[in-house]
């Protein structure tokens, strides 16, 4: 349903009720705070935004309302008295349903199965299809799902699959919806669909918490939004009316980001000091298109350069460096590796120069049951081939050791890699790649769950890797962290679908920027 | 190296860079077989001490001679298994390859010569499980299960479903290699040669390590550039290889092609890896285990023998075994790196908590 429907709000059939609010909540993870004071109030009838950066406690503010997490301090009332669910199941049948990020679809099961995860309703004792049916039409209709009932859930696409999520939660009769991150697996037209439904829920006196990170569709589903900010609330329930995508940006990352300043951070960043002369040419986009993801993306990143990619989810930024590492194929134009070649798989980009280094580093980087050692030589020895074909365990524990020390990685070589923490884990991953000597590094999110200090020294690290080397070496880096971009790179890219939209670079090179630039224009 | 580093070598090593590391080796070599050589050698003495004839040299010898071809294939079994892979089709491998021998024997062809053939088809065999397994995406397990029936029905065809006798056993090939070198069965002596080289190779080389970072998480390997399908054909190949090994020496010693033995071998081959300690889950492998498992099952076997036991309970034994000594070994590693009086005492808690 397109914009201009939501306009004036249809007069709410209840009066604006406070359904939901937490007061004062506080939560502390290892004694670090992730929440401090925070509180939102839920008025029947309404959607009310909740936005933040990554980290600014959003998830913890949604677990603690849904009942899975339980505050510190402070107080969850439901209709005026206090609530302590113990279990999400609780609170669901209190009439508090989430729709969480992570899709929590049974893939072989139906949609009907799906619909209703505690048993298909019941007729004579048997489950009932044609009842299952009686009670989801509506709602899947509602929604615009034209689907048989007895599809299997994992044969839906991921737009619909977020759909079915919503209409199980709608199915429950909630009085309080929460829906985290919703928009982020859907299309522009699935989009629409779910602002049309968001309507219809305020006409059934539902109060909505919708949480997103696309600041455009915020202002144009909400009314009202609060805003948090490393664990407290910075724009406390501000009629939507109030703020505009400025005002919002600088809630989120607060006044010294969003002045006009750049490079106030005080990162140890020798960044884009005009000693610092980019070198040659070390990856070339010309024109690549992956249908779907990329749409005639031309980009070029030099030795001795840290370009950033930024973007929303599913903005195309990863498979830049997914393109660029071999991973995926391109259906149309062409990339270059340095020495002309183009990348056709991991292994062979590898050979060329290549250092992929994935976010998630449990999954994709790391054998967490071996010792650091061994992970830090296994590109170089079992990738590359490099040293004999024997085990030349001394050499290749020295020479391990030396990355590790280069990298100060904590607790020596011999322990199993599982053991370390996040921070040292990610040194693990970086000295590995180290040890290759590659000419272009691809980094993804490559400060996620590492802390402050550790940052800060990954960082160091980056800089000091684009600049060291023969010639050089070309860092792309993708980052959802926006100060980590501004204080790591020599200038941004931003993508949105699958384009690239915009570059930013020395003054303009700002969160606030960025953030503006990531959204602009988005929604319409 | 395979194994998770022990307390006492962490803090040995605390310090960057090698350390005293020495015979660190050898003892943790020691370590990680230590539960299932002990089960091997209680169980001998038990047996012993009961029946003195079980361990007459005679008895042992040809306890060991069983062994020896499920033994080799175990511990091709292991590099599979390490690598998160499966080779159901070993024992129709070692049928296929036994057939083959027998029929060139039986059609003319010099017996030592045969071995050009057969060892190869081996060879070729696993390489095709592991072009299968990588081309066509689907797991070694569904892959395997398919080509032992292939393999197998190969054999019964090319023997017509008889076995095939009439073999010159005279000579030298059915001689050396179905009889004794200075007194032992010289299958036993191939599987204590496998068992040195492929220890080293799963150990101490680079194809070995490959394979054991491939099982350890296959998703960093293939973003650390590893040569997967390649690796993962070669670690096939070898673990049909050692059974065509198996077949070879079977073919020797028995001087007659069977296409019905050898049924079942693979489910032994992989009790005989888990007992020693190979993990099912990738990453991890003892060819030392792997060999000394195939040795516990064919003691018990002996034993049921010489304590009277009806032959019907033999699987149901062997079973028992398995359970037993891969419970033992766990709680032995579970209780690593807390001394080993520390480790008796948490598995004899363990099992009498168990227990009551």
């Amino acid at each position: 349903m397109p914009a201009e429907h939501v306009g004036p709000p249809p007069v709410p059939p209840h009066p604006p009720r406070t359904v939901l609010a937490a007061t004062a909540v506080g939560k502390r993870y290892d004694g670090i705070p992730v929440l401090a004071e925070a509180g939102i109030t839920l008025r029947a009838g309404e959607v009310h935004a909740l936005v933040g950066e990554n980290g600014a406690g959003k998830s913890t503010l949604v677990k603690i309302l849904s009942g899975v997490v339980r505050p510190d301090t402070g107080r969850v009332l439901l209709d005026g008295r206090e609530v302590a669910f113990a279990t999400s199941r609780q609170a669901s049948a209190a009439g508090v349903a989430l729709v969480s990020q992570e899709l929590a679809i049974f893939g072989d099961l139906s949609v009907a199965e799906n619909l209703f995860p505690h048993g298909l309703p019941r007729r004579a004792g048997l489950t009932s299809n044609a009842e299952a049916e009686r009670r989801a039409r509506p709602v899947l209709d509602e929604l615009g799902l034209r689907l048989r009932l007895d599809t299997r859930a994992g044969d839906l696409d991921l737009a619909d699959r977020q759909l079915l999520e919503i209409c199980r939660a709608l199915l429950t009769e909630p009085r309080v919806l929460i829906l985290d991150e919703p928009t982020s697996a859907l299309p522009k037209e699935a989009v629409d669909r779910l602002a049309a439904v968001l309507l219809r829920t305020r006409g059934r006196g539902i109060a909505v918490l919708y949480i997103s990170h696309y600041l455009e569709e915020v202002l144009r589903f909400s009314q009202r939004v609060t805003v948090l900010r490393d664990g407290r609330v910075t724009l406390g329930g501000a009629e939507i009316a109030t703020v505009d995508l400025a005002a919002l940006v600088t809630a989120m990352l607060g006044e010294e980001h969003a002045a006009p300043e750049p490079r106030a951070a005080p990162a140890p960043a020798p960044a884009s000091g005009p000693a610092r002369e980019p070198g040659a040419a070390a990856v070339v986009l010309d024109s690549v298109t992956v249908p779907g993801r990329l749409d005639r993306v031309s980009l070029t990143a030099r030795r001795r350069e840290v370009v950033g990619l930024a973007g929303l989810q599913g903005a195309g930024h990863l498979t830049v460096l997914e393109v660029t590492g071999g991973r995926a194929r391109p259906a149309s134009g062409s990339v270059r590796l340095p020495g002309g070649v183009a990348p056709r798989s991991l292994r062979q980009a590898t050979g060329h120069g290549v250092a992929f280094v994935p976010s998630d580093r449990k999954r994709y980087g790391l054998m967490l049951d071996r010792p650091v050692w061994e992970n830090i030589t296994s590109v170089s020895w079992l990738g590359l081939h490099r040293g004999g074909l024997l085990l030349h365990r001394r050499a290749l524990v020295d020479r391990a050791a030396r990355s590790a020390r280069s990298l100060r990685v904590d607790g020596g070589v011999h322990r199993r890699t599982g053991e370390l923490s996040g921070g040292n884990q990610q040194k693990v991953v970086f000295a590995k790649w180290l040890d290759t000597d590659p000419s272009v590094m691809l980094l993804d999110d490559p400060t996620r769950g590492v802390d402050i200090r550790a940052r800060a020294e990954m960082h160091a690290v980056i800089r000091a890797l684009a600049d060291e080397g023969r010639e050089g070496r070309a860092v792309l880096v993708a980052s959802t962290d926006l100060s980590e971009l501004v204080e790591l790179c020599d200038r941004v890219l931003v993508l949105q679908r699958g384009r690239i939209v915009d570059e930013l670079s020395g003054e303009r090179l700002t969160q606030q920027a960025l953030s503006v630039s990531m959204n602009a224009g988005f929604a319409g | 190296m395979t194994q998770p580093v022990t307390a006492e070598e962490s803090t040995a090593d605390r310090s960057h860079g090698a350390g005293p590391r020495g015979r660190a080796w050898r003892r943790r070599l020691m370590r990680d077989e230590l539960g299932v050589s002990l089960v091997l050698v209680l169980l001998v003495a038990a047996a012993g001490i009961a029946h003195p004839a079980f361990v007459h040299k005679d008895n042992l010898l040809s306890i060991a001679q069983n062994s020896s071809y499920v033994g080799l294939m175990a511990v091709g079994m292991v590099f599979a298994l390490a690598m998160r892979e499966v080779d159901l089709s070993v024992g129709g491998t070692y049928t296929l390859c036994l057939v083959v021998g027998a029929v060139l024997i039986r059609d003319g062809t010099d017996p030592w010569l045969s071995l050009l053939v057969t060892l190869p088809l081996a060879a070729l065999l696993g390489a095709f499980n592991g072009l299968v397994t990588t081309v066509l995406e689907i797991p070694s397990f569904i892959v395997t299960l398919g080509t032992a029936m292939l393999y197998r029905g190969m054999a019964l065809a090319l023997a017509d479903g008889r076995q095939i006798s009439n073999l010159p056993a005279g000579n030298s090939f059915f001689t050396v290699l179905g009889g004794t070198v200075l007194s032992v069965p010289t299958s036993v002596w191939v599987l204590l040669v496998a068992l040195i080289v492929f220890t080293v190779v799963l150990t101490r080389t680079r194809f070995g390590a490959q394979v054991r970072a491939i099982g350890s998480n296959p998703e960093a390997a293939r973003f650390s550039g590893l040569p997967i399908t390649r690796t993962r054909i070669k670690a096939l190949a070898l673990t049909g290889l050692m059974s065509g090994v198996a077949g070879a020496l079977a073919l020797a010693f028995f001087i007659a092609g069977d296409p019905t033995v050898g049924q079942g071998y693979e489910l032994t081959a992989i009790a005989a890896c888990i007992i020693g300690g190979t993990s099912l889950a990738g990453g991890r492998g003892s060819v030392p285990g792997a060999v000394f498992g195939s040795l516990i099952l064919s003691v018990v076997a002996a034993a049921l023998v010489f304590f009277q036991v009806p032959i019907n309970w033999t699987t149901f034994a062997t079973g028992a075994v398995i359970l037993l000594a891969v419970a033992l070994d766990s709680a032995l590693r579970r209780s690593r790196g807390v001394g080993l009086k520390q480790g008796a005492a948490a598995v004899v808690s363990r099992l009498f908590r168990r227990s009551a």
